[in-house]
């Protein structure tokens, strides 16, 4: 690190200078963080688009998740006539929470029932709701859906990193321990580069007293010699209390046994612009927001149950052929189809639409993601441990991280968040049974707190890339598929649009489903204004 | 010659062994990596996930299953970062030559040209999505 940043001692533009600190502090992250938000701004809507005058124009809207909904509330508050189609027997699409009772068959699993203790429950779809995602926060905030803090920062939480090297690899450390450390470390350092005049043509006079400044107060360096020395928020071998008790501070690490574990892989200078405080969850499960949707849409919209499997059209309507929940086969006839299903799902369907449009719905993959949640019989992370919320990270891909819960707290049980995988780990774990699965995650879980395995009660796992109705857990865009079948699928096909968290920059966001909803719904009112 | 002989004999029991631990390997890593969604029997199920027994795109040009192993297709992950071309070509191999398929194995050698000549996908290795 000395290394780089002495030989960027020659002219270098302000920007440079702060993209070579990147490599100390991570400011390339603030920056994507910068230029995230700045794309942010201009994609986000807040408020639905006003509509009205739909005179009984019939819509039909295939999908009961999060984007369907949203169409189906906005549309027939506007005087559309319209009717919703949704395989399930209940409303919210990838927005589940599984409780008690709560069933799920993967394709080619086993049926699992969720037996969690009442009240206990997993957000195994979304999870988390960034401040940020105004348009779902509009409909929270209309609804009355309670919201609660989703931890999504713990200092005290774990860092466990296993493929590393040295002292600390296959260690649970604290983050704070480990932030404290490699940060005032490479404060320290980078002070001696500029105290030795190695950043002279960078920083003159004041700005050079200023920016030290600056690093004693980033890396609590000492007042005199801009050392490191350990800081108190690393926390304490003995914390202070009462009486004669002013508290232990503990050694810190050595900087090289951080870097050598890997944990430092954890840091950023900030979190990124998604996962950024305040996060919020709703009160009591995700699937409140979309319960809420459906509450507030009239009766009789809905047809829960109702399996698509053809869509015709010609020029002057649209006609969607089912399996209702009886096994009937029906259609309904309307002036407009919103196709708000996933195109994992949709290119299955008998869609009557062009070569182009049929070939931009394929032109997408989605992700295979893995969760599970695990029933604790008690809370050890709090009792013992006194870590409330928050992620532990693992340098295990299979496991990703372990989350738990921002709720219920000091109470007797708990449901956390045992492994959240993506890719070719979660077709792995995917591959085993639900109780090879709740095994392995017990086991790795073991390694980082030894309470962990002998409280697990009972868990529910997912993988969505295996269930019906999803095929996966959101799309994801090449850059490629961006220039070319994105733009095709945000136009209409005749009397076909299309709607969801895949038709957005928000792609594995409800805020995404809801944006695009609203936008595609825009659309049709302003042509059947104009018809 | 009579020093290189022993040699080669056993340089060929090497070979012999490796062949057959890579055909068991096969078996193993397709169950772990691939069946949960093309099934255990290669059956696939229809509307969700491909069939691989009697699919001819995997029974043809080695480059071409390599490349979608390594790259990934549709709901399909990338495994460019997880299975080395050892593991893939004895996937492959295996799928291959199982349920009925009969085209021949692929060599590491051919997914390793396969990984050089494809794109490279970004490996965003993100801690958490969403």
């Amino acid at each position: 690190m000395i290394t780089d940043v002495t030989a960027a001692a020659a002219p270098l533009s302000r920007r440079l200078f702060l993209e070579k600190l990147a490599s100390v502090g991570g400011s390339a992250l603030l920056m994507a963080g910068m230029s995230a938000l700045g794309f942010g701004i201009e994609s986000a809507m807040a408020a639905p688009p006003n509509l009205s005058g739909g005179r009984g124009k019939k819509i039909v809207i295939l999908g009961g998740g999060m984007a369907g909904l949203t169409a189906a509330y906005e549309m027939s508050n506007a005087g559309y006539d319209v009717t919703l189609l949704e395989a399930r027997s209940f409303a919210g699409g990838r927005s589940q929470t599984a409780r008690k009772g709560f069933t799920l068959t993967e394709l080619g699993g086993e049926k699992q029932t969720c037996t969690f203790d009442d009240v206990l429950y997993i957000n195994h779809g979304p999870w988390r709701i960034p401040y940020h995602h105004q348009s779902l926060l509009h409909y929270t905030r209309k609804f009355g859906v309670p919201l609660e803090i989703f931890v999504n920062d713990n200092d005290h939480s774990y860092i466990y990193f296993e493929r590393g090297s040295g002292p600390l690899a296959g260690k649970a450390i604290r983050k704070q321990e480990v932030a404290a450390d490699l940060r005032g470390k490479a404060a320290e350092m980078l002070a001696k580069c500029v105290q030795q005049g190695a950043l002279d043509q960078q920083l003159t006079g004041g700005d050079k007293e200023m920016f030290l400044s600056y690093l004693r107060r980033e890396g609590y360096l000492t007042a005199k010699d801009f050392q490191y020395v350990g800081t108190d928020g690393r926390g304490f071998e003995v914390n202070p209390g009462a009486g004669l008790n002013p508290g232990k501070e503990a050694a810190p690490y050595g900087m090289l046994d951080v870097l050598h574990s890997g944990a430092w892989r954890t840091l950023g200078s900030v979190a990124g612009f998604e996962q950024q405080r305040t996060m919020f969850q709703p009160v009591g499960g995700m699937d409140r927001i979309p319960a809420a949707l459906a509450r507030n849409i009239k009766p009789g919209i809905i047809r829960y149950s109702c399996k698509v499997e053809k869509v015709a059209q010609d020029a002057d309507k649209v006609e969607v052929f089912y399996v209702d929940g009886q096994g009937q086969r029906r259609s309904v006839t309307a002036d407009y189809c919103l196709a708000a299903i996933p195109l994992s799902v949709l290119r299955n369907i008998d869609l009557a639409c062009s070569d182009k449009f049929k070939q931009a719905i394929t032109g997408v993959s989605y992700a295979l993601v893995g969760k599970i949640g695990l029933q604790m019989k008690r809370r050890f992370w709090e009792e013992n441990h006194h870590i409330y919320g928050g992620h532990i990270y693992t340098d295990n891909p299979e496991i990703g991280s372990i989350t738990l819960p921002s709720t219920g707290y000091q109470s007797q049980k708990g449901v956390l968040l045992g492994y959240y995988q993506f890719g070719a780990n979660a077709a792995k774990v995917s591959a085993m049974t639900p109780a090879q699965r709740q095994a392995f995650a017990a086991a790795a879980g073991q390694k980082i707190m030894p309470e962990y395995a002998d409280s697990v009660e009972s868990s529910f796992s997912v993988a969505w890339h295996r269930v019906e109705h999803n095929l996966g857990g959101w799309a994801q865009w090449s850059d490629e598929g961006r220039k070319t079948a994105y733009p095709t699928l945000l136009e209409p096909d005749g009397r076909i649009y299309l709607a969801g968290e895949h038709l957005s920059y928000l792609t594995g966001w409800q805020a995404g489903a809801v944006e695009s909803a609203w936008q595609q719904i825009a659309k049709i009112h302003q042509r059947a204004q104009a018809a | 010659m009579s020093r290189l002989l022993p040699f080669a004999a056993f340089v060929l029991a090497l070979g012999l062994a490796g062949a057959a631990a890579a055909a068991e390997d096969g078996a193993k890593l397709f169950a772990d990596n691939c069946s949960a969604c093309h099934q255990p029997a290669g059956q696939g199920i229809p509307g969700a996930f491909p069939a691989l027994a009697g699919n001819a795109f995997v029974q043809g040009p080695p480059s071409d299953p390599a490349a979608v192993v390594l790259n990934g297709r549709g709901g399909m992950p990338s495994f460019r970062n997880d299975l080395d071309d050892d593991r893939i070509a004895a996937i492959l191999s295996y799928v291959r030559s199982s349920w009925g398929n009969r085209a021949g194995p692929i060599a590491p050698s051919d997914v390793a040209s396969a990984r050089t000549s494809a794109r490279s996908e970004d490996a965003a290795a993100a801690l958490q999505a969403h």
